[in-house]
């Protein structure tokens, strides 16, 4: 699920930014550093939308860096037990399948893959149904709910399920290709 | 004990008189039968005596028994029966017989005293058995006789049952004190233990009262030793005065305390029933799994399934007849049985029903088989029941063939009638898996021994119920995150996928594996572990070296051991090393080369060009000795790591290592976020012939310029080993630890002692000069610049750190530890990403410069970006023509600048001019080999990578200014057409006869033939001179005529 929400982060910054760019140098400072990052409270943060504000700036001694308290909006996303998300099929195997939704990896085990479709070999290994009419395969599009995830510091890995009712293949490249 | 005694003595009392009638009756109405009757009398008499197991009571079962337990004894004995039978008829019948039956009690008693369960039925079947004898009793005896007996045996009953509802207290007070008889230990021949028991209950027979022993036991699993029952050494002595086989030297007194061991019969807790699993306990088959099929409880024995170890070959050997070597050095793997094999080396297989079961058999050579598993039938006593503990291997061999796949895991819940107690804890969650409550789920409140109070789920239940823990599972859902906390993959943690009654399924946090665990030995947890991560000093993920000087990455460790994938990079090696076994963790900053001899640094990020894992992409884990282990998240195998040469591989995006050193603290994270990896620093392009140049500053600025010094080959210039050649070990302050090559020895000398060795072709060693440089003028062929140079450096050198720009001083002098580094700044600067290619064109390459086209764009830019170029940031900028970014953020740092003229000449372009310095070396033979990046040409084929993915084939249609190209996709240029950064182009090369086009060199830009390739020469026929050149095979390129 997304959010916006407005986090504070302490940056700092080297002197030899001060000057009239300051600020944008924050900014994408802060961008850099933040974006793209994960924490297991919030999820992970995808994009700054905008800074709230920017507090006074603490010298450090020694070092001549300076620390900015700065606000800013930004929109996370984050994976909740039992949601269901649209992912893209990135690796298939006997076990089950990974897929990403973002940079949320989600594993769906066999036991979680409908008994009708089968695993099968080969050059593009993919998960089959006894008619051939819904493969699964690399690049497929997926429906799945997420039935559990575990959060680390740098990542949030996810298993979901493509056992239930609409959830499965939404789009197949092999079939359009 | 006394008091059961006495009982029994009242009993036996009783009892002879009842013996007595029965013989009686027996006599009158089956005179013929009696001598079998007598004998049954006396066997079941004996049986008992020797036999701890109570319930084998009828003749049957006798019979059975005595062909149980085989061998000569049972013979020998049971000719000493009928001896003592037929010598008993005539004379002693009746107080043969009463004896007997004395004797038979007080082993009752005896049975009773340690099992009092046991041994009910046979009171029962007595006292059926003396029923109608009671009726005929009512007739002659008078009322007052049958009233005291009935009023005893009542009594007895009583007595019983009250046994049987006996707490442990109350059994407490039977167990053995000082005050009753004795056990001795006796020792006797081997294998003629119940033999010598016999002997000594006919001699009771023959003797009476007279002998003072009360009893003899001869255990079955006891060899050599009988017991006897006395008050006294001296009555057993007495007893056993003239029997053979029987040693009266050693008789020994059995302690109070372990008289109730010595009868206390095997835990007989469970009973086996059909459907069970066990382990057999001997014979070929000791230690395999065994399913039950059916079982014989009256003749304790059991049809079982089993995977059969029979070797066919020695089979049909054996049929034909032939010598079979008598000791089987092996036992046969356990594999299935093949009839059609069997077949073939004409072993006769029998079809065959089963009368009782109705299914076919195959049947070879007495043995039963199908479906390939072996139908054995054995007695009860050699199967092991407790503790089977099967794995999921075997189960799932049992459950290939199929047919009652199902069944087979449902039978898992016997495997937890007897699992250890106390593995129920409060908080757990628990389903009721038998009984009316079944799938009711609750939580685990309280446990007793046997009983587990739980919080059922469900409302209108009462608040806690009180369940036998054998109706429990423990109970997780889809999704729970657990610790597996035994078995083999005890530690391990991860995320349940599916449950299955018993079996839970998890998929492993740090293998992504698939783990079949029973619930038992899964607890609920929220910690992330991979399990045990680490032992001793050692961690998961440590590259460590071995005892034998290999090394390798750990990638899982278990309990007692590492699994360590080795740094052999033909093909994955595991090894599951100890503890031991290990010699240290390797924890240095090593640096390798990729193919292109590109410094590569831990967590850079590097595609695999060969060998198995070709095409997969991670970030460095570790390097040694040019071995590389690669991590890549969606290697399954050995836990992500892959195992390369360096050489086999190529940087993707920029170094991370000097990233790392900025002082921020995420840079690496959020680089690895960005999927397509960006070039980190325009001073460091991603690739080829840039590389190296940026390279130099990159080692530069990133203040790293230690550590790419170390291991550089450099030549010892002035001082006392003025001359020697050597590698620098170590770099600290301003002096260098050489390792000379000549003497073997490391010496230290100061820095600028040392100059880098022409020779070789290291990165490194440009910053050592530029090091130099600035003090010393000590390449000739630079010294043109110098002048330049000097003035600035002069004043520069000290102050600027102060006042000036402090990324002057990086860019230029490595070793000045500055380290914010710039490019890491800049990375977050939009504006600046775009310039890294730009950076490209203007790149040392001398074909550049001399080229017409793209490389122009320095000379084009006059003092105006050198302006810019007050700023270090010139190296990029400033030839790219493009708007340093930085120009407003230095503050104060431009005036002292300004004199272009002493950036101009330290800037690449300067480079050209002096050849034969390292610089250009580097570049020229190997670095060449991907300098092609500034170096393309519109209309040639190439190869377009785009980190992320597959590489497409493209034609150069224009190449922008700032160095990126417009590409048509497609071999021959009619698709799509994108724009691509120049470090994503790759050329295609040519092959014989193509046409080529001619990319640096005096003839750039000349279009030719391909007319032969010799090594790395390419024969050429130019167009339009139509000369033949020989030019190196890496500038030219394929030309696609649009």
């Amino acid at each position: 699920m997304f959010f916006h929400i407005v986090l504070e982060r302490n940056m700092q910054l080297h002197p030899r930014h001060f000057g009239r760019d300051m600020k944008d140098k924050l900014v994408s400072k802060l961008m850099k550093d933040v974006e793209g990052t994960c924490s297991g409270r919030h999820g992970f943060i995808v994009a700054i939308t905008g800074v709230e504000s920017i507090g006074k700036g603490l010298i450090r001694d020694g070092t001549g860096f300076v620390t900015f308290p700065v606000k800013y909006q930004c929109v996370v996303f984050r994976p909740f037990k039992g949601e269901i998300l649209e992912a893209v099929v990135t690796m298939v195997n006997k076990m089950g399948f990974f897929a990403e939704a973002g940079p949320v990896q989600i594993f769906v085990s066999n036991h979680l893959i409908p008994d009708d479709m089968e695993f099968q070999t080969g050059d593009m290994p993919n998960y089959t149904t006894s008619d051939g009419s819904v493969r699964i395969q690399k690049e497929s599009e997926v429906r799945l709910k997420i039935i559990g995830t575990r959060v680390d510091a740098t990542e949030i890995f996810c298993i979901g399920t493509i056992k239930d009712d609409f959830l499965g293949v939404i789009s197949d490249p092999g079939s359009t290709s | 004990m006394p008091r059961r005694r006495d009982e029994y003595e009242d009993d036996e009392l009783e009892q002879d008189e009842e013996e007595e009638y029965d013989a009686v009756d027996e006599e009158d109405e089956e005179a013929d039968d009696y001598d079998d009757g007598g004998k049954t009398k006396r066997k079941r008499g004996r049986s008992e005596f020797i036999d701890d197991y109570a319930e084998e009571e009828d003749e049957e079962e006798d019979d059975d028994d005595d062909e149980d337990y085989g061998g000569g004894g049972a013979g020998s004995r049971g000719g000493g029966a009928k001896r003592h039978r037929k010598a008993a008829s005539g004379f002693f019948d009746e107080e043969a017989q009463v004896d007997t039956d004395d004797e038979e009690e007080d082993e009752d008693g005896d049975d009773d005293f340690i099992d009092p369960g046991a041994d009910i039925p046979d009171e029962d079947d007595r006292r059926i058995h003396r029923r109608p004898l009671l009726s005929r009793e009512d007739e002659q005896e008078d009322v007052e006789e049958i009233e005291r007996r009935i009023q005893e045996r009542y009594a007895k009953s009583l007595n019983v049952e009250y046994d049987e509802e006996a707490t442990d207290v109350e059994q407490q007070a039977l167990l053995p004190s000082i005050r009753d008889p004795k056990l001795w230990m006796v020792k006797c021949a081997i294998g003629r233990e119940r033999e010598v028991a016999v002997c000594l209950l006919q001699k009771c027979i023959d003797k009476g009262p007279e002998l003072q022993i009360r009893s003899v036991v001869a255990l079955d699993h006891l060899k050599n030793y009988i017991y006897i029952e006395a008050d006294k050494e001296a009555h057993v002595r007495e007893a056993i005065k003239g029997l053979r086989n029987i040693y009266p030297s050693k008789i020994m007194l059995v302690p109070i305390k372990e008289m109730t061991d010595v009868l206390s019969v095997e835990s007989k807790a469970i009973d086996i029933s059909r459907d069970t699993w066990v382990r057999m306990k001997i014979g070929t088959y000791k230690g395999d799994l065994a399913k039950v099929v059916d079982v014989d409880n009256v003749r304790l024995r059991a049809t079982v399934k089993l995977i059969p170890r029979i070797d066919l070959q020695a089979l049909a050997n054996k049929l034909e007849g032939r010598e079979v070597p008598k000791k089987k050095a092996y036992v046969p793997p356990a594999r299935f049985m093949n009839i059609d094999e069997a077949r073939e080396l004409n072993i006769r297989v029998e079809r065959r029903r089963d009368p009782s079961s109705g299914d076919y058999f195959e049947k070879i050579e007495g043995m039963m088989f199908k479906d390939g598993f072996l139908y054995k039938n054995v007695s009860l006593k050699s199967l092991r029941t407790l503790n089977v503990q099967p794995t999921f291997d075997e189960l799932e061999k049992f459950r290939k063939t199929g047919e009652n796949g199902d069944g087979d895991t449902s039978n898992l819940s016997t495997l937890f009638a007897n699992r250890k107690k106390g593995h129920f804890m409060k908080g757990d969650r628990v389903i009721v898996v038998k009984g009316d409550l079944r799938n009711l789920k609750g939580l685990v409140e309280k446990v007793e021994e046997d009983t587990v109070h739980i919080k059922p789920n469900e409302k209108g239940l009462p608040k806690t119920l009180a369940i036998n823990d054998k109706e429990l599972c423990k109970y997780f859902e889809p999704g729970n995150h657990v610790k597996v906390v035994s078995g083999a993959t005890e530690g391990a943690t991860g995320m349940v996928v599916s449950v299955e009654v018993h079996v839970v399924n998890l998929v492993s946090d740090t293998t992504k594996e698939l783990i079949r665990v029973f619930a038992d030995n899964v607890v609920e947890s929220s910690e992330v572990t991979s399990g045990v991560t680490r032992i001793g000093d050692y961690e998961l993920h440590d590259l460590v070296l071995l005892d034998d000087n290999s090394f390798g990455v750990i990638i899982r460790v278990e309990s007692e051991a590492f699994q360590v994938l080795k740094g052999v990079p033909e093909r994955p090696d595991v090894a599951l090393v100890r503890l031991r076994e290990i010699k240290y963790k390797i924890d240095k900053k090593i640096f390798a080369k990729d193919r292109y001899k590109n410094t590569l640094s831990v967590k850079d990020v590097v595609k695999i060009l060969e060998g198995p894992c070709r095409g997969k992409q991670g970030p460095v884990e570790h390097i040694f000795k040019g071995i590389l282990f690669i991590y890549d998240r969606h290697h399954l195998e050995h836990a992500g790591f892959i195992c390369v040469k360096s050489e086999c591989c190529m940087m993707v995006g920029g170094s991370r290592a000097n990233g790392d050193r900025n002082g921020n603290t995420t840079p690496s994270r959020f680089a690895h976020l960005r999927t397509p990896p960006r070039p980190q620093s325009p001073m460091r392009p991603p690739r080829g012939g840039p590389m190296n140049f940026g390279g130099r500053h990159g080692g530069g600025r990133g203040g790293r310029g230690h550590d790419s010094l170390i291991g550089a080959a450099v030549k010892i210039r002035l001082g006392h080993y003025k001359g020697c050649k050597g590698r620098v070990v170590d770099v600290k302050g301003t002096t260098v630890r050489v390792e000379l090559e000549s003497q073997m020895k490391v010496v230290a000398v100061d820095r600028s002692y040392i100059s880098d060795n022409a020779n070789v072709t290291t990165p490194s060693r440009e910053p050592s000069r530029y090091g130099m440089g600035s003090e010393t003028p000590m390449h000739p062929s630079r010294t043109p610049m110098h002048p330049f140079m000097t003035p600035m450096r002069d004043s520069g050198a000290p102050s600027l750190d102060g006042m000036r720009t402090p990324m002057r001083d990086r860019a230029w002098n490595p070793y000045t530890p500055m380290s914010p580094a710039r490019d890491n700044w800049e990375d977050g600067n939009p504006g600046s990403w775009g310039t890294s290619p730009q950076y490209q064109p203007g790149s040392p390459s001398r074909r550049a410069y001399e080229a017409p086209t793209p490389g122009s764009g320095w000379t084009s830019t006059p003092s105006s970006s050198y302006n810019d170029a007050g700023t270090p940031r010139d190296s990029s900028s400033a030839y790219a023509n493009a708007p340093s970014p930085y120009l407003p953020s230095t503050p104060g740092g431009q005036p002292p600048m300004t004199p272009s003229s002493a950036y101009l000449p330290g800037t690449p372009g300067g480079q050209p001019m002096t050849p034969g310095s390292g610089g250009l070396d580097m570049m020229s033979p190997v670095g060449g080999a991907d300098n092609e990046g500034p170096w393309f040409l519109p209309d040639i084929l190439v190869n377009v990578r785009r980190s992320g993915e597959d590489s497409s084939k493209g034609v150069i249609r224009e190449i922008l200014p700032d160095g990126s190209c417009k590409i048509a996709l497609g071999s021959s240029g009619n698709g799509e057409i994108i724009t691509s950064l120049a470090s994503e182009i790759e050329v295609v090369a040519p092959r014989k006869a193509d046409k080529i086009k001619i990319m640096g060199g005096q003839y750039r830009g000349s279009t030719g033939k391909l007319i032969g390739i010799d090594g790395t020469d390419g024969i050429v026929k130019v167009d339009d001179t139509l000369d033949v050149k020989i030019l190196d095979m890496v500038i030219l390129a394929k030309l696609v005529q649009t």
